[in-house]
């Protein structure tokens, strides 16, 4: 068995866990992340893409309001290409009335959250498919954020001081030792999920990270931590609808954020209970929920073509104990088969949660860092890493928030892409059309993170995420993979330089049809709750590339 | 007056304005857009898989029709209807220069090579794909261009291997331009060039092929791919070269579109294009006039007969909407589809059984015409083929040509009887 030694074990992938493998790196711990899947493939991919500025939980969460005003400012210095600078508005539709607005702009004042109210004309200027039925409009420093880009430049960031990150590394148990009152946690063991080998890593301490599956993590060292998950539904449109972040200017709830994010615009999001983080089934009437509740804010965005939903699981927590919440079957027709937990997840706060397993269990060694938002990720990962500190006995400042991850200069802008392709002339190399992905941007994603899927190429390139969903470079990205690894398998037996240690040279190779097959199944997943009109269309010359061009369901039997 | 409207200018209704001209009707063809032979293969794929048996490739169609479901429209016709309306495309594609060819005897299908190494089941296939016919013994060399997109060799020779082919693959330097994509489409145009003609013979006369057969990308020029195919196989010391279809656009398709609408023309037939039909005007079960749109003013049509050959949902002739309606774009005819949206699809998509939504369209009786609800025709002078019938998964079945070429042909023969003074 493999054994692996460390200062600090970060379990998760996620923007937290990647944060904390920065902000431990950076204070000169030894430190080795662990993610049973590719980063970002928990709920950090599958968010809406909005860099809070608090001002939405204003009235509802005001401590979850100023972290978010706090960090909001932090990552555009520290994640500045990460970040759209499109700013937000917050707008006061017909259907929202009362005094929400004033009590809003009140509270924006109170908390020091930077709102200013501006003329519904200029508001329209602005944005002309804005609802003009609007009454009144509030800007504030809303922001899009490329939640892929931002953990891969921090997962660099970690790894460039030091951080070893593990992917598709599945912790399969927790190292405890000792009798009850003195147990502490020693590590982890984890299951390399693709040669099958089980590592043993020994750790003076372990933070979980784990987000959504925080409490499967806490349960493996006997710790009862029942969080709360609830689950969002997004859809994304087929191209931009304001280049503004939208909100309702009202009490949090369903549906009341549209958010540009690079090509699309994202409408979401719903929040229902769930009790496991991989339940991420998208029912008829969530979309159906989003369409109409997006038409409020943009009137036609139900008619617009919806290109696909997902959902993301929230790791939510109250500071009370788990058995405050009691879980049952529900028999709602709405969720049916569901197991969800009753009561309403919005209720619970945003705001992050750091549980010192020694003071509450009576275990040492073991932090959990959960809660929190997207936008607070570094400052959960400081709170974490500051608790850690506290706990091997060292005083080691946080860097983080002065410390820039790479990348190139700016803030993203919408054509950045098309201007590269443009510039350098690269048309020749694309191969996907819809999201502007050039052959060296596959080939450098390949090269610079563990590769086991195709899909884990669509986080690090969008491949697959415009109006085709895949029709086109799903074929293209499995033909240039099986090359690019056939190549790296025939120079593996001499000399040449070692690449990424991670990456598996023969799977593409003995199995590029399971790649294939693969991705068309996860592309398929989020374009069934949508598929209509002119998607449903595009589906069917999906289908007819697929099926009668390739036979693709024809080819050989994969292992 | 004129004898035939045809809308939708797809394989189907191509081939039945050919049908019907040559049987001396007045025909005009109204379409959208190009139709979807632009992105098929090329083939005339005809059956090569039963519903439920997805697994095992039809041998002969012939033999497979009386296992599918009663309703189908093949089975409305019939296996011997069919043989003739594929016969006389084989007689049209040696007309026009595009000699179509079928591998054996009666309905015998043949497995040719897809882009991705699978075999892909074809009854009669254009003699640019014939000999990469995989029941045929002698090894393969896929050959690639370098340079050009689309088109990955070794993926195909290794699915080749796996499925016990003696294979391997090579790459030729064709010195395409720089700066732009050469997609397949691209170089196809440059091929049509008698400079990147010589460059093509020089690089595969470089080749060394002990005995393959040579499986190039289906880019041998738009124009005149015979001739070159024939310089090839010269310059490999005589060898075999094939074509093996790409990625939409297809070139294989866009010169089979292209010689079906220069016999049209011939024929004095109008293919009229962007003219999307949008209204309907019709008395006592007959239509009398269809309105198109331009770009300039509505236009109506007036004819005896009516033939819609607007294609499924991927041609345009079928429409579902978000609330879960699914309709027929010219007409507004039943459909036969769930009208839930939960019923539409499953949840895998290379799901053997194909997806519900694809499976519907207009019922028809033997003669081509759309029914009501009560099992009758819904116009007197109206018909219907193609991807828009009923009953079939065109491109789940690899029925697609044959569906397009069978019921096109048997609508335009009963229109013609029906116009009476042919």
């Amino acid at each position: 068995m493999k054994r692996v030694e460390t200062e600090i074990l970060v379990i998760g992938g996620g923007a937290t866990g990647t944060g904390v493998a920065w902000d431990a790196a950076l204070r000169g711990f030894r430190t080795v992340l662990v993610e049973k899947r590719d980063l970002t493939h928990g709920t950090t991919g599958r968010y809406h893409g909005l860099l809070h500025s608090g001002a939405r939980y204003v009235l509802k969460d005001a401590d979850a309001a100023v972290e978010c005003m706090q960090e909001n400012r932090i990552l555009r210095h520290t994640h500045t290409h990460c970040i759209e600078d499109t700013s937000g508005f917050f707008v006061v539709t017909p259907q929202d009335e009362g005094d929400y607005p004033d009590r809003f702009a009140a509270a924006c004042r109170r908390l020091d959250i930077p709102c200013a109210e501006i003329p519904v004309s200029s508001a329209l200027r602005r944005e002309p498919l804005l609802n003009p039925r609007i009454s009144r409009v509030f800007e504030v420093s809303d922001a899009a954020a490329d939640s892929f880009l931002a953990t891969h430049a921090t997962a660099q960031a970690a790894r460039q001081a030091g951080a070893q990150l593990l992917t598709y590394h599945e912790v399969i148990g927790l190292h405890v030792c000792g009798g009850d009152g003195n147990r502490t946690v020693s590590g982890a063991s984890v299951l390399d999920m693709v040669s099958g080998e089980e590592v043993r890593i020994d750790a003076d301490l372990v933070i979980n990270a784990a987000g959504a599956w925080a409490g499967q993590i806490a349960g493996l060292a006997g710790v009862e931590m029942t969080g709360i998950l609830g689950k969002g539904v997004m859809l994304a449109t087929n191209h931009r609808l304001t280049n503004t972040v939208l909100n309702r200017c009202k009490m949090p709830a369903d549906g009341d954020i549209l958010a540009p994010i690079q090509t699309v615009s994202v409408i979401g999001t719903t929040d229902e209970r769930v009790t496991d983080a991989e339940d991420l089934r998208i029912e008829e009437w969530e979309v159906d929920l989003m369409l109409a509740e997006g038409d409020k804010l943009v009137p036609g965005l139900s008619r617009s073509r919806i290109l696909r939903a997902w959902a993301g699981v929230r790791p939510l927590w109250f500071k009370g104990r788990s058995e405050d919440f009691r879980i049952e079957r529900c028999n709602d027709a709405r969720q049916m088969g569901g197991c969800i937990v009753r009561g309403d997840s919005r209720d619970a706060p945003r705001s992050l949660a750091l549980l010192n397993h020694q003071e509450r269990d009576g275990i040492s060694g073991f932090l959990t860092i959960t809660g929190g938002k997207w936008t607070t990720f570094r400052l959960m990962a400081e709170a974490a890493v500051d608790e850690a500190c506290a706990q091997l006995r060292v005083s080691r400042p946080c860097r983080t928030s002065e410390t820039a991850v790479p990348g190139i200069e700016g803030h993203y802008w919408l054509g950045q892409r098309l201007n590269q392709v443009e510039d350098e002339g690269l048309q020749k190399e694309l191969i996907c059309e819809c999201e502007l992905v050039t052959r060296s941007m596959l080939e450098s994603a390949v090269w610079d993170n563990p590769t086991v899927t195709l899909d884990d190429l669509r986080r690090d390139v969008r491949l697959g995420m415009g109006p085709c969903q895949g029709g086109f470079c799903t074929y293209r990205a499995v033909g240039i993979l099986h090359a690019l690894r056939a190549a790296q398998a025939d120079v593996s037996d001499s000399d040449a330089p070692q690449r990424s240690p991670v990456i598996d040279p023969q799977a593409a190779v003995s199995q590029p049809n399971l790649l294939l097959r693969e991705f068309l199944q996860e592309r398929w997943k989020g374009v069934m709750p949508i598929l209509w009109g002119q998607q449903l269309r595009q589906e069917r010359l999906d289908e007819l590339i697929y099926l009668s061009i390739l036979n693709a369901d024809h080819l050989p039997a994969c292992e | 007056m004129l004898d035939l409207l045809v809308i939708g200018a797809g394989l189907t209704g191509l081939f039945a304005a050919y049908t019907a001209a040559r049987a001396g009707l007045r025909v005009r063809v109204v379409a959208k857009g190009m139709g979807a032979t632009h992105w098929h293969a090329g083939t005339i794929d005809v059956l090569g898989y039963l519903p439920g048996q997805e697994r095992a490739w039809v041998a002969d169609w012939t033999q497979a029709v009386a296992e599918l479901p009663a309703a189908h429209p093949y089975r409305l016709l019939g296996v011997e209807a069919m043989g003739t309306a594929l016969d006389e495309f084989q007689k049209l594609s040696v007309e026009v220069g595009l000699p179509y060819g079928r591998a054996g005897v009666g309905g015998q299908n043949q497995l040719l090579v897809s882009p991705v190494g699978a075999g892909r089941p074809v009854y009669l296939a254009p003699m640019a794909q014939q000999a990469g016919n995989l029941a045929d013994e002698r090894p393969l060399l896929i050959v690639g261009l370098s340079g050009m997109q689309d088109f990955y060799p070794a993926l195909i020779a290794e699915n080749l291997q796996k499925q016990g082919h003696r294979a391997r693959s090579v790459t030729v330097a064709l010195d395409l331009p720089k700066g732009q994509a050469n997609s397949p489409l691209q170089v196809a145009r440059l091929l049509d060039l008698p400079t990147a003609q010589e460059r093509l013979v020089e690089a595969v006369a470089g080749v060394d092929a002990a005995g393959e057969r040579l499986g190039l990308p289906a880019v041998l020029g738009l124009h005149n791919h015979c001739r070159l195919i024939a310089q090839l196989e010269e310059a490999s010391g005589g060898g075999t070269i094939f074509e093996i279809p790409t990625l939409p656009p297809s070139v294989p398709g866009m010169r089979l579109d292209a010689a079906l609408r220069a016999r049209l023309d011939e024929l004095g037939a109008r293919i009229e294009m962007g003219m999307e039909a949008r209204e309907v005007q019709a008395v006592d079960r007959r239509i009398q006039w269809v309105e198109t749109e331009t770009s300039s003013r509505p236009l109506r049509h007036r004819a005896q007969n009516y033939l819609l050959a607007s294609g499924g949902i991927l041609g345009g002739g079928i429409r579902g909407d978000h609330s879960g309606r699914v309709l027929e774009t010219v007409f507004d005819l039943p459909l036969t589809v769930p009208q839930e949206r939960s019923q539409w699809l499953r949840p895998l998509f290379l799901d053997g059984r194909g997806h519900p939504i694809f499976q519907g369209g207009v019922a028809v009786d033997a003669q081509c015409r759309p029914l009501d609800a009560a099992g009758l025709p819904v116009y007197e002078n109206l018909w219907a083929a193609g991807a828009i019938l009923a009953h079939t998964d065109p491109i789940r079945e690899r029925s697609r040509e044959g569906v397009a070429i069978a019921l096109g042909y048997a609508a335009a023969r009963q229109i013609a009887e029906c116009s009476g003074d042919v």
